[in-house]
């Protein structure tokens, strides 16, 4: 009798309190409801835009792409870039992430500030700049190689796949070198030590126990190397189309010339969806074994290896590396955005020129950077807010469905930026409002695109927050919002902030979705150097590209200023691209 | 099967050696016996362990196995040459192998042939009491049949020595206690020298054939587990090893080895006295509260005192007696003696039993 009366008492309790849930209620359905505007509606429009035949429903767009010669060859072409992408950057991250976990190779803070600046550097302006140095005919070290040195064997295509391999590499080991050496740094020594008092050597322990213990989070980095790599539009762009290789997003992009091939471009997504989606895919799975390198704990840390000369070898590899990521790169578009005009003999001539022109002159790239500035700030905010929201549903409730919602969330990761914007162009022809060209479409794209680093800031932040704290607002009466407002947010407040800016910085760098969606009245940033660089306006290109570095290097300084260090480098990288 | 020398042993980290994380560590450890180091957390007894096994230079001093020196500051035989086993706190069982692959991993680094090894791996994971288990991955497995899985690993191989830092630490009680036994058991079943580091002091007891019991990277003790625990050789020692009642004291007079301490007035206990031990010292009185009985009053050599608190444990009970001068002592009593919280009572103290430690300068009660 007294059990069925407490279960009664149990069981009537949650509903004397349905007032309180509302707002909270509206809160959530409003971020899913912008989580199916912004990816689920736009990708089914997407598909269902290459099933639209001539008549009814066909297959023909797959048809077409998948057998017609343009096609196939792009896509060979990016598989072509993605495997020696993805080759060259497990090389070089490997090694490096080996030499600053195990060895005494000096300059290990270098190394690893080479590593994360490697990866911020927007991509499309390191093509610009290589072209700067290697284009055949006028590029700076060509010329002075064959004409002035005259040793012409000493000269270098920047526009072959080989050019192209070597730029994207250069954005892309981070990956691999981020995720194999705090695999590296975090295998428990004692397994290795376990190992070693059963009689194994250094190498048969380095075989038979670490190799197998860091594969997982090596190879998940190599494939994170090669999503990135085969969805850059902007290096593809700039180095490829010179050299006629085209690639998958510069074959899409070429489809929205007149007139629009919107059905093919959709079916051409989608198998290029498939590509990245199914490399991610594989790259979940092994990420999902690392369970391993997480163990243990109180064991001690491995004894470095001591490499004796061999460090110094390493260190110069290192060097090497600097060099060609960001010492050659940014010193030209510094260079090349003081001149007069660039060639072997451009520090005769250094001028501001080229700053004004963009800043005060021409109200082209006025607008850009005052759109970037804008759209940026807005999809930032926008995308933090949406994350939050979504990684509470995931963390703090019980909602049926949320695990799907977060997956949901994390989509975009799968999308190259050229994707996204068919996608959009698709959703938005068939709505009734006009937003083609509008910097709302391009807000629409951003914040789509970025979700899931917001959602990610928002969901460490949240697990870091034990529920309990917020359970002691509540017990002692607090509301939703009360309890968001005085626990939650502030706790909760650093972490956001880093993930505001890991979503600033990317955006005022976004080419490969702002290509196919600006118009001259919403041009952003990336896409006037584009278009600029595209046009021969050599140096004020470089200008813009500096203020566009600049903009970025406060973003980031903030970002470490602000406690983001912590948060920035514990969230795995995502991919990012312009 | 082998036994262990160490000799004026001492290691420090760091690049100035401000703080030595083991200094001058002499042991003789037997061929055959089961030898613990105990300490709380800090006071080097892992490091000690370390340098045995070689994964650590010793900065002086020698580690010298059956005659042969394998530790020296001039360098160390490498772990995998050592041909010891090693239990670690985690176990560090390989999560990407299999029970048998993880057990047979020394064996194949020995070149056994197969089928022998097979066979000497059934056996090893039999006598964990592991059989039937061979193709389970380790997260399948509990804590306390990974621990199993570490020793097999460790045991198939055949060392002369096993190394086990704090094997047991991360069971809980009943399988503490259990995996306790059969430790014993299996080390007098493989004859094997064990080497064995815990800060638990009932594991260190009922275990050891001999106790080092470390503080401050310093081997304050090194015995058999009733030396330690029955006559300490200092303070540290007598406060690590279970409870203990420290009054502190004046000392009256000593004669024949034996010293008169007085706690107060109507209090004085007849201790066996430290060499150099003179009346006036400062000392504190060491009593185990299981030597102390509680009596009727008025019963033959008892202090009256007043019952203050009344503790009770399920198997005994703990008493505090508060005597009119002052001082309070723990007492355990059989737990069907009853008394009520209020009541004078005769104490009784065993002065054979009981221990002085002078006041070195800082060092308080």
């Amino acid at each position: 009798m007294s059990t069925e009366a407490i279960q009664t008492t149990l069981r009537a309790a949650p509903m004397a309190q349905p007032r309180r849930v509302r707002l909270e209620h509206i809160v959530m359905g409003g971020a899913i409801l912008s989580l199916i505007v912004l990816v689920v509606l736009p990708l089914l429009f997407l598909l269902v835009g290459s099933l639209k035949g001539e008549q009814g429903m066909s297959l023909d767009h797959f048809a077409e792409v998948l057998s017609g010669r343009l096609y196939v060859n792009a896509l060979k072409n990016s598989l072509i870039l993605g495997a020696w992408t993805g080759l060259f950057s497990l090389l070089i991250g490997l090694v490096l992430a080996w030499a600053v976990a195990r060895t005494d190779v000096p300059g290990k803070k270098f190394i690893n500030a080479t590593a994360t600046l490697s990866y911020l550097l927007p991509p499309f302006l390191t093509a610009i700049a290589f072209t700067y140095l290697f284009s055949p005919n006028a590029g700076l070290i060509n010329v002075l190689m064959r004409d002035v040195l005259g040793l012409p064997w000493l000269t270098f295509n920047i526009f072959s796949m080989t050019g192209l391999v070597i730029v994207t590499v250069m954005h892309t080991f981070p990956f691999v070198y981020l995720l194999a050496s705090s695999a590296l740094q975090s295998v428990d020594a004692s397994y290795e030590e376990a190992a070693q008092i059963l009689g194994a050597s250094k190498m048969r322990t380095a075989f038979s126990i670490t190799a197998p213990l860091v594969a997982p989070a090596v190879l998940s980095g190599t494939l994170l190397a090669f999503v990135n790599a085969i969805a850059l539009f902007g290096s593809q762009a700039i180095i490829g189309l010179p050299g006629r290789i085209v690639t998958l997003p510069t074959r899409i992009y070429a489809l929205f010339d007149y007139p629009p091939e919107y059905g093919l471009a959709s079916a051409l997504s989608l198998v290029f969806v498939i590509l990245t989606v199914g490399a991610l895919y594989l790259q979940r799975s092994f990420l999902a074994k690392r369970s391993y390198v997480t163990l243990g704990g109180k064991g001690s840390r491995p004894q470095l290896m001591e490499l004796g000369i061999f460090r110094w070898v390493v260190f110069g590899f290192a060097v090497i590396i600097f060099v060609i990521a960001i010492l050659a790169p940014y010193s030209t578009l510094i260079a090349v955005s003081f001149s007069k005009s660039w060639g072997l003999e451009f520090w005769k001539n250094l001028t501001l020129a080229n700053y004004k022109f963009i800043l005060f002159e021409y109200n082209v790239t006025q607008r850009a950077i005052l759109n970037s500035l804008f759209l940026a700030t807005i999809a930032a905010t926008l995308a933090v807010l949406l994350g939050t929201v979504m990684g509470w549903i995931d963390l703090r409730t019980r909602i049926p469905g949320r695990k799907i919602l977060d997956y949901a969330s994390l989509v975009p990761l799968g999308l190259p930026g050229i994707v996204v914007a068919v996608a959009l162009i698709q959703f938005w022809l068939a709505m009734p409002v006009a937003l083609y060209g509008t910097l709302t479409i391009l807000l629409l794209a951003y914040v789509g695109r970025y979700l899931p680093l917001g959602v990610r800031a928002a969901n460490a932040s949240l697990r870091q927050v034990d529920p309990s704290l917020e359970e002691s607002a509540t017990i002692l009466g607090a509301s939703w919002l009360t309890t968001l407002r005085e626990v939650t947010l502030p706790l909760i407040r650093p972490g956001l902030f880093a993930g505001w800016l890991l979503v600033f910085v990317p955006v005022i760098q976004e080419l490969s979705a702002s290509i196919l969606l600006f118009s001259s009245s919403s041009i952003t940033l990336a896409v006037a150097v584009y278009n600029l660089y595209e046009t021969g306006y050599i140096e004020p290109v470089a200008a813009l590209a500096m203020i566009n570095m600049m903009i970025i290097g406060v973003a980031i300084w903030l970002a470490y200023r602000i406690g983001g260090r912590s948060a920035g480098s514990r969230s795995e990288p995502a991919p990012v691209s312009a | 099967m082998a036994g262990i020398s160490i000799r004026g042993l001492s290691k420090s980290f760091g690049e100035k050696s401000e703080v030595a994380a083991v200094s001058d560590i002499d042991i003789e450890i037997k061929d055959n016996s089961f030898v613990t180091l105990l300490g709380p957390s800090g006071c080097g007894k892992t490091t000690t362990l370390r340098l045995i096994a070689g994964y650590i230079v010793p900065d002086t001093g020698t580690i010298e196995i059956n005659g042969r020196v394998l530790s020296s500051p001039s360098g160390v035989v490498s772990p995998e040459a050592r041909g010891m086993g090693m239990v670690f706190q985690n176990y560090a069982i390989w999560p990407h192998k299999t029970v048998f692959e993880n057990v047979v991993f020394g064996l194949k680094i020995r070149k056994v042939p197969a089928a022998e090894a097979k066979k000497k791996v059934t056996e090893a994971l039999a006598l964990v009491n592991l059989s039937g288990l061979e193709a389970r991955y380790p997260n399948e497995l509990s804590g306390g049949q990974q621990q199993r899985v570490a020793l097999a690993r460790s045991l198939v191989v055949e060392p002369d020595i096993l190394l086990l830092d704090e094997p047991l630490s991360n069971l809980d009680a009943k399988l503490r206690e259990r995996m306790r036994t059969e430790l014993k058991e299996l080390q007098r079943r493989t004859g094997i020298t064990f080497v064995y580091v815990t800060h638990d002091q009932a594991e260190a007891l009922a275990l050891s054939d001999h106790i080092a019991v470390m503080s401050a990277g310093r081997v304050q003790q090194f015995g058999s587990p009733f030396d330690v625990y029955a006559h300490p050789s200092n303070r540290m020692v007598a406060d690590f090893m279970g409870l203990v009642n420290l009054v502190p004291g004046t000392v009256r007079a000593v004669a024949n080895g034996r010293g008169t301490v007085a706690v107060a007035d109507d209090l004085t206990f007849d201790v066996a006295a430290p060499a150099g031990l003179a009346a006036g010292d400062r000392v504190d009185v060491a009593i185990r509260p299981e030597n102390i009985r509680l009596e009727a009053p008025g019963a033959a050599g008892g202090v009256t005192a007043k019952l203050t608190n009344h503790v009770f444990l399920g198997n005994i009970s703990e008493y505090y007696v508060t005597f009119p001068s002052g001082p309070v002592l723990r007492v355990q009593t059989h737990p069907l003696q009853r008394m009520n919280v209020g009541d004078d009572v005769s104490v009784v103290v065993d002065a054979l039993q009981c221990s002085a430690f002078r006041h070195d300068g800082a060092t308080s009660a």
